[in-house]
């Protein structure tokens, strides 16, 4: 818009409709209170200002209304003072003191004082002026109104009403400056340090302080002063009782809107009595007798509201008052005075209303605001829409107020009943008054309670303030169509009555009212009514029509025009020249009516101040009374003391899953409070009070939340793991394993703008923070749990690592959470390093616990641990001690998973194997089998190749095979005696079969771990065949005079056409980009040719070990005879028959076998290292045992060689011949892969016979 | 408006109904203006808190990324 342009208004009202016409999303449920970052609040009230506008209306009431504006100046002050008493915090006990009369820094100290202390002082001073100016107005006000001549006239009740407020006013400046001591030891300290340094020079200063310091000391002073001055006027309690009578009735008939001014009635009505009950002159019995008073009902009042919230924890007991007065007569109150609990104290009784009101009141308002929402009205709305929105309006306002009521009255009555040890059993003896008053104070079922009500307070409010635009435009049409056509219409009536009846008196009154308020049609007076002269209407009607509004009386109108109505119909005692009498009932019914009804306009045209004190639930965290109390022990109370945080905190201990979307509405409760301390108590510690409390609480809360929402997906996402069967069985043996209680955390995690002190707080990202901070630790428990146990711990570590990336799903629908995949490699150590902790534990277990460990079985596939071990017992990290949520989610969980993963710690096999390919990936088993095959080497160039060292000087320089003849008993016998210093070797039978079975363990984890591998990758692969067009061949029957190739290739035609969009490569070129594309088919292609070439890890280890074996004693010295060695022992493979015989000679009852300490990892080393040194052949056709076996085969003698069995001997030798061959064709089957193409047949080399040298020369 | 007919304690009371509306008029519309520039602001601050956890998760990412990536060199 340039400047210098000129915007008409209606130009600037369309520039502002079409605000509405722009979306403005936000996606977050709405389970907050209002919170508004710009509050716009227009007043109107002009507290009389204008009444001298109003010409026609009768000065008596002008007069009223300019007092009237007075008192309501004095009790603007009185609550500035007010508040100023509640919220004085002592200073005289921060001030050092003075010592000693010696002290040289004496008057320094009292100078400093006096600085410090003199604002105070001075606010006390005014203080005290204040109360005396107030008393003397008010005693006046009395005295003018009790006036013989006055006594009969007309009061109004707004005038009464105001009179009441005083009364109030007094009663709690009374209370608060009894309350508090501070005030006056601040004032002694100064008056000492004045008088000290004589800071008060003159005689005027000097009576002042003393007058204040009387003042403050003495309790009561204010009452009593004012009883004492009330006494002196003639007819005083007939006033009193009118206001009394007035509050009575105003109490019974509901005339009062916002919870203070219930309050302020009820404490009238007691201190009122109070002021009227003197020792000599009025008594308020015997004015009960002359029913110008009705205690009966006051009785029932003071019983229902036994203690009246002032401020905070500021409480006063309105009975009290009645108490002390000089006649008291306990008979007169028996309510009052009975054992029975009061009401208020009742809020779970009348829950169930509340929650009914609340669902009826909330339909009603969300039809309206559906309709004002979603249509766009073509005409203005009718009257009678128009004024059911005025009263649904109202009815809010009220329902809001009753509630709020309640939880404050609720929360009096608690603080001034606390708990102690006796009646709840969780207070402890130590506890203090205010955690006795709060904390312990409050069954569950209370705090839930009052977590609803405000919810419900503060949700309504929230939902109320939303329609508040169309309230506001109907509020004010009804309300002005209400008013003209009263005074256009219907008052024609009675003055068309005055008028016959020549009644001046009641005519004036009403062209008063009519003159002050009404808005004729196009601003001209209907010409010639005949109600004006006292004539019937012409007999077609005479017709006035009311014109339409937007816009309500002024306050001052108001006011007028309800004053002047009042008179009319006014019926008090007292009142002598009543008027009701002179007009028609019905009239006076109407206009009653219209009094009545318009009582509530001034609220409704001010909505939004009246919604927001009907909903104030600031009081709910001051504590300046308790805080005196402590006597300065307490700076400020703990959060657990603090209702607010006691029912946050509740609805976050109990987890209770209806409750959890109210949770912001407590935390709501410190807004109001800030709100509070800002606006109204206008005291800057008092806000840095809340908000210090809030980022303690804030924290908590967050910590809390995320946590237990972490918990609850943690345990979800366990129970969705738990095998099924499992918890069946479980739960058919009496266990139950349950799943969570589902609980709404995510509208909770959808809070992206919560409200908080003015400061906007995204929820969902710190709980976020939280919960990958939480499933961090959470992986790396998993992974330090498997630093902590043995390798079989590898399942049970995939496992967990799939219940957090189950948890993590769960949660990332709501939550911003890191990549699952980069988390793990965080925890394990894994991002910047090729290998993690994960592969490193695995490498040291397999070095320090496998490999020596465990005994390999090929009937079950599984290594079991060895019964004797030969190695130290390992010594590994403590388990993490995390809770349980960091593990499976619950305890039970907990249990149930320990137990099914424990079937799986007693072996290593297949599973293991899988798991580990899984969980290391190409890069983890690289680095493993690199390691291991390090270790081999270490072996064979260390270990085990001294051991063959040594034992090859052991082993005789020949060892025949013996003919049959000799007999298998022969041969045995033979064998024992020529290896007799082999079989004595000490270390044989342990450190060189264990490292033997070390080499066999390392290659047979070589072999497993690859065929795990190749079933992973086949299970990969299968998944990505639809993806890359691979459709399995369907089968088609075979049928006479059908080509079935033919039919084939068209089947798979259709077939891959309805899986073409399944092709990745396909649908990226035609829809990504280039590079895209490129990828894809890069990705294609490298899955695709994966296993094409058929490399074998396994081939590629045995070669590594064959390149370790270069020491000459491998392969021992070239054969004499330049083809072989026959009985020579200088071979490998003629130790390894050694060897064999050794363990096949079979042990005594208490020995552990071969194969129970050593497995077959023993025979896999010799027939690996036997294979790689080429000398299967011979070791098949040369071995000892083997001879054996084919000499007993054909003797079939069962003898007794030297207490060995030849039997069992034997039947070992055929159980490991066969092993053997098991593992040789294994092996070959590798090594020979490559070869079996190349050289389809075995190379042969040929030797000629052997010819005699005699022979040879003659040739 | 027919002056003539309305006594002149009258207009002051009939102008004041019409100026009252006026401020009506306009204090309803600052109130719309408001009402329009809270929900503008929550609006805002739902998009701003999506737009931020955007931006954390890229940067994020190009953490992580940037970590894997320094191994590769270092090595």
């Amino acid at each position: 818009m340039a400047s210098g342009d000129k915007v008409t208004l209606t130009n600037a009202l369309e520039n502002v409709d079409v605000l509405d016409d722009l979306p403005l999303p936000d996606q977050q449920p709405c389970i907050e209170a209002l919170s508004l970052s710009v509050h716009y609040r227009a007043d109107f009230d002009t507290n009389f200002e204008d009444k001298n506008a109003f010409v026609t209306s009768q000065a008596k009431y002008t007069e009223q209304a300019t007092v009237q504006a007075d008192l309501n100046l004095i009790l603007e002050e009185g609550q500035e003072y007010a508040v100023m008493l509640y919220t004085w915090r002592c200073c005289s006990r921060a001030i050092p003191q003075v010592k000693s009369n010696e002290q040289p820094n004496r008057t320094e100290i009292y100078q400093k004082t006096v600085e410090v202390l003199q604002p105070h002082v001075n606010k006390l001073m005014d203080f005290m002026f204040f109360q005396k100016k107030a008393i003397d107005l008010f005693c006046d006000e009395v005295r003018r109104l009790c006036h013989r001549e006055k006594r009969t006239d007309f009061v109004s009740e707004a005038y009464l009403l105001t009179l009441g407020k005083l009364i109030n006013m007094f009663a709690e400046l009374d209370e608060l400056k009894n309350m508090k001591a501070s005030v006056r030891n601040d004032y002694s300290a100064y008056r000492r340090a004045a008088q000290f340094l004589k800071v008060m020079a003159d005689q005027q200063a000097m009576q002042n302080s003393q007058n204040l310091s009387m003042n403050l000391a003495t309790q009561n002073k204010i009452r009593d002063t004012l009883k004492s001055m009330l006494a002196e006027i003639q007819g005083y309690d007939d006033l009193l009782a009118d206001v009394v009578n007035i509050c009575l009735a105003m109490y019974e008939r509901d005339m009062y809107l916002e919870p203070a001014e219930k309050h302020m009635l009820v404490k009238v009505m007691a201190f009122g009595l109070f002021m009227m009950d003197m020792e000599k002159g009025p008594n308020i019995y015997r004015m009960n007798e002359k029913k110008k008073i009705n205690l009966a009902k006051i009785d029932k009042i003071l019983k229902q509201l036994e203690m009246v919230p002032l401020y905070g924890d500021m409480m006063i007991a309105p009975y009290n008052y009645i108490k002390n007065g000089p006649n008291f007569d306990p008979s007169k109150w028996p309510a009052c005075e009975s054992s029975q609990p009061s009401p208020q104290s009742n809020l779970l009784g009348s829950l169930e209303l509340i929650r009914d009101r609340h669902m009826e009141y909330i339909s009603q308002l969300a039809r309206q605001s559906n309709e004002a929402n979603t249509t766009m009205r073509e005409a203005p709305r009718s009257d009678q829409e128009n004024r059911q929105l005025t009263e649904l309006a109202l009815k809010g306002l009220r329902l809001l107020s009753r509630w709020t009521q309640q939880v404050m009255e609720l929360y009096s009555w608690k603080l001034m009943n606390p708990t102690d040890p006796h009646a709840n059993k969780e207070c402890p003896e130590k506890a203090e008054e205010y955690e006795r008053a709060t904390r312990y104070n409050y069954s569950t079922e209370e705090k839930f309670a009052l977590i609803e009500v405000i919810a419900m307070i503060k949700g309504l409010q929230l939902l109320m303030s939303r329609m508040e635009a169309v309230f506001m435009d109907a509020i004010r049409r009804h309300i002005y169509t209400e008013l003209q056509e009263f005074v256009q219409k219907f008052l024609r009536e009675p003055l068309r009555k005055a008028t016959k009846k020549r009644n001046d008196f009641i005519r004036v009154i009403i062209m008063s009212v009519r003159d002050t308020c009404v808005d004729w049609l196009r601003g001209t007076e209907p010409v010639d009514d005949p109600a004006l002269i006292g004539k019937k209407d012409p007999s077609d009607g005479f017709n006035i029509k009311v014109p339409h509004r937007n816009v309500g009386p002024s306050s001052t109108q108001l006011y007028i025009v309800r004053t002047m109505l009042e008179s009319l119909i006014d019926e008090r005692a007292g009142v002598k020249k009543s008027m009701r009498k002179e007009m028609d009932e019905g009239h006076v019914a109407v206009i009653e009516e219209f009094h009545r009804r318009s009582f509530f306009w001034g609220y409704l045209l001010n909505f939004n101040a009246s919604l927001f004190n009907c909903c104030d639930l600031s009081q709910l965290w001051y504590r300046e009374f308790f805080l005196e109390l402590t006597m300065g022990k307490r700076i400020q109370f703990p959060i657990e003391m603090s209702m607010p945080w006691i029912l946050t905190d509740h609805i976050l201990e109990t987890k209770d899953p209806s409750m959890m979307e109210f949770i912001l509405y407590p935390l709501d409760l410190y807004n109001d409070s800030a709100q509070y301390a800002l606006m109204r108590f206008r005291k800057q510690f008092l806000y840095d009070e809340v908000e210090a409390e809030v980022n303690l609480c804030f924290d908590q809360f967050v910590f809390k939340l995320s946590d237990q929402i972490f918990a609850y997906y943690k345990h979800l996402a366990g129970s969705i793991m738990l095998d099924k069967r499992f918890r069946a069985e479980c739960m058919s043996a009496g266990e139950k394993i349950s799943y969570p209680v589902a609980n709404r955390y995510q509208t909770l995690l959808k809070q992206r703008h919560v409200q908080l002190l003015g400061r906007s707080i995204d929820l969902n990202r710190l709980i976020s923070q939280f919960v990958n901070a939480a499933l961090q630790k959470s992986i790396d428990v998993a992974i330090s749990r498997f630093e902590a146990g043995d390798i079989t711990g590898i399942i049970e570590l995939e496992g967990l690592l799939e219940v957090n990336r189950l948890t993590h799903k769960l949660m990332g629908e709501y939550l911003l959470l890191n990549d699952f995949d980069a988390m793990l490699k965080e925890a394990n150590h894994n991002v910047s390093a090729p290998y993690g902790r994960i592969t490193l534990h695995v490498f040291w277990e397999l070095n320090m616990d496998f490999l020596p460990n465990y005994c390999y079985n090929a009937a079950t596939n599984r290594f079991v641990k060895t019964k004797l071990t030969f190695e130290k017992d390992q010594k590994r990290d403590k388990p993490p001690n995390a809770s349980v949520h960091y593990v499976w989610g619950t305890r039970r969980l907990n249990h149930s998973f320990t137990t099914i993963y424990s079937l799986y710690s007693g072996f290593i096999g297949a599973p293991h194997f899988r798991t580990i390919c899984r969980l290391l990936g190409y890069q983890g088993i690289a680095v493993v089998i690199e390691e291991l095959l390090k270790t081999v080497e270490s072996f064979l160039t260390g270990t085990a190749h001294d051991y063959v060292a040594t034992l090859m000087r052991v082993m005789p320089d020949q060892c025949k095979l013996l003919r049959f003849d000799y007999g298998s008993p022969g041969v045995l016998h033979y064998y024992q005696a020529t290896l007799a210093d082999f079989i004595q070797y000490p270390d044989l039978r342990t450190e060189v079969f264990q490292t033997f079975k070390s080499i066999g363990n390392a290659v047979l984890f070589c072999l497993l771990v690859e065929q795990a591998l190749t079933q992973e990758e086949v299970y990969d692969l299968k998944h990505a065949a639809p993806f890359q067009n691979m459709i399995p061949k369907p089968y088609i029957p075979p049928k006479e005079g059908k080509d079935r190739e033919a039919e084939a290739k068209q089947v798979m035609k259709q077939l891959e056409k309805k899986y073409a969009a399944l092709k990745v490569v396909h649908v990226i070129e035609k829809l990504g980009n280039k590079t895209q594309a490129l990828i894809a088919k890069d990705g294609d292609l490298l899955t695709r040719e994966r296993l094409c070439c058929g490399l074998s890890i396994f081939e590629i280890v045995l070669k590594r070990i064959e390149s370790f074996l270069t020491d000459p004693l491998w392969h021992g010295e070239p054969p004499a005879n330049g083809v072989m060695n026959i009985d020579k022992c200088n071979e490998f493979h003629r130790l390894w028959s050694a060897i064999q015989f050794v363990y096949c000679i079979p042990i005594g009852d208490n020995e552990f076998t071969v194969e129970e300490l050593f497995g077959e990892g023993l025979n896999w080393a010799g027939c690996v290292l036997i294979t790689l040194l080429g000398q299967q052949r011979r070791f098949e056709a040369l071995d000892f045992c083997y001879h054996l076996l084919k000499v007993n085969r054909v003797d079939m003698k069962e003898e007794n060689v030297k207490g060995i069995q030849l039997k069992k001997v034997v039947d070992r030798i055929r159980k490991f011949q066969i092993l053997n061959n098991q593992i040789f064709s294994v092996l070959n089957k590798y090594l020979r892969t490559g070869d079996s193409e190349v050289m389809p047949t075995e190379h042969v080399r040929c030797f000629p016979p052997p010819i005699h040298q005699s022979m040879a020369t003659a040739i | 408006m027919s002056e003539k007919q309305q006594p002149v304690h009258q207009r002051p009371l009939q102008q004041d109904w019409a100026n009252r509306e006026y401020i009506e008029v306009i204090t309803g519309s600052i109130k719309k203006i408001t009402d329009f520039l809270n929900s503008f602001d929550t609006s805002c601050r739902s998009r701003l808190a999506t737009l931020n956890q955007k931006l954390t998760e890229l940067e994020r990412r190009v953490e992580y990324i940037e970590a894997r990536v320094v191994k590769g060199e270092s090595l």
